[in-house]
């Protein structure tokens, strides 16, 4: 076994510093959730850890020139309860009161979530869906912005150098007439691993007139299903949609793993979730049906 | 290399000088001697290992001790105060929801922490707060009846 360090940075201006002697051998530290299991586990780590859970600077939730920012070390506990996140942003709260388990969910942050890039990610499809960005700041205090999709590029792999720290996710401010929803799948109902989860955001007017779909679990990294989104856009909200999008999902599936052995079980559980999100979307008109 | 850190665990201090790669599990059992907090799975299903963290339920398998420096951590050895037992863990005898026992001490702190922020949960609230931790004895139902009369004995507490 090998020597390990951690670094405790206090400020972002101390991380900065530890970030400017990153090498190889650096990880960065969040929730730690799966980190810690994996080094617990395999003991593959050596090297140092930039523990960022002492950062005060990066723990809120805010509104701030049309974006609702979430600094990095937001737990999905403080997610999920946050009224502004789960009346505005409802996919994102549903996607955070969905991981793991309260233990979990206490420790666990959002931008954790997003750099360890599991294929079964719940707020990556949720965050994907509303067109988040996320604030990245390297060791020379540069900070740029990049699209969610553009920082997970695969399992567990994603775009981050080095010497660079996602420090803020910020979601576009939508009105009213936004909704949004997401639902998953795993083998228990709750502490479990999505096999499959969807995100939905949707603006809707006399019709549908925009449509986010992103499907996880489906592949190395979650996507937007444009067929899916084609299929809703400018249609009136009735049973005939919610069948004719069913359909469209499960045409998804058969397209995105047409070889593999879940994709039976997977085409008939995004039915399940397909219903789901509709009654989640459509409470009101799906009792009325 | 060792760190030094600080701790409050059940409202005494320590001074630890531990080694990075150690858990929280693993400092409150190994260098603080407090046995009580079980370890299971070691990855986040079970929850035996759950204490209490700044008022929240944690797996302390998943923590790593650094990370609770200069925390406050209760353990279910903190429960009992003066020698009498805490409401949930008097509920938990009464209520007969202990078998093997193997899972209490982390499902008593995982209720803990709900009854600490919501001294009137729902029937649901106290499914969802033990989601975390498996017990293959008592199958569940004692323990939830034990944490709604826990709260009745905390309630009558207040009014005394």
């Amino acid at each position: 076994m090998n020597d390990i360090m951690i670094q405790t940075p206090q400020t972002l201006e101390e991380l900065k510093n530890y970030l400017s002697i990153a090498d190889e051998s650096t990880y960065i530290l969040g929730g730690g959730t799966d980190f810690i299991i994996n080094m617990n586990k395999n003991n593959v780590y050596d090297g140092t850890f930039i523990d960022l859970t002492g950062i005060n600077e990066l723990n809120y939730i805010k509104k701030e020139n049309g974006f609702i920012k979430i600094g990095a070390t937001t737990t999905f506990t403080d997610l999920s309860e946050n009224e502004m996140i789960t009346t505005e942003t409802q996919c994102v709260a549903q996607a955070a009161s969905m991981v793991g388990s309260t233990q979990i969910r206490n420790c666990a942050t959002i931008a954790g979530n997003v750099a360890n890039a599991s294929q079964a990610a719940d707020c990556i499809p949720a965050l994907m869906c509303l067109n988040a960005k996320v604030k990245i700041m390297n060791g020379k205090g540069i900070v740029i912005e990049k699209n969610v999709e553009e920082v997970v590029l695969g399992i567990n792999k994603n775009c981050l150098k080095k010497d660079e720290v996602i420090v803020e996710i910020l979601i576009p401010i939508k009105n009213s007439d936004y909704k949004s929803a997401f639902c998953k799948v795993g083998s228990r109902s709750s502490v479990t691993i999505s096999k499959l989860n969807i995100a939905v955001s949707l603006k809707i007017g006399q019709v549908i007139e925009e449509a986010s779909v992103v499907i996880g679990s489906l592949g190395e990294k979650a996507f937007h299903s444009t067929i899916c989104e084609e299929c809703l856009i400018n249609k009136e909200i009735n049973e005939e949609l919610f069948t004719t999008f069913k359909e469209k999902l499960k045409y998804q599936v058969d397209l995105a793993i047409p070889n593999r052995k879940s994709k039976s079980y997977k085409r008939e559980a995004i039915l399940g979730i397909a219903d789901n999100i509709i009654e989640k979307l459509f409470w009101n008109c799906y009792r009325r049906l | 290399m060792q760190m030094l850190m600080e701790i409050k665990v059940n409202e005494n201090k320590y001074r630890l000088d531990v080694n990075p790669r150690k858990r929280l599990l693993d400092i409150i059992r190994e260098d603080i001697g407090l046995t009580g907090t079980k370890e299971g799975c070691s990855e986040g299903e079970c929850g035996a290992c759950t204490v209490i963290m700044n008022n929240r339920a944690v797996n302390s398998c998943m923590v790593l001790a650094v990370q609770a420096r200069n925390k406050e951590i209760i353990t279910v050895e903190g429960l009992a105060k003066n020698g009498e037992l805490d409401a949930l863990q008097k509920a938990f005898i009464n209520k007969a929801a202990v078998q093997c026992g193997f899972c209490t001490p982390g499902m008593l702190m995982s209720c803990k922490a709900l009854i600490m922020k919501n001294l009137n949960p729902t029937e649901e609230e106290i499914k969802r707060a033990i989601e975390g931790n498996l017990c293959r004895c008592t199958g569940y139902n004692k323990i939830v009846e034990a944490v709604l009369e826990a709260i009745v004995m905390v309630s009558e507490e207040e009014e005394l």
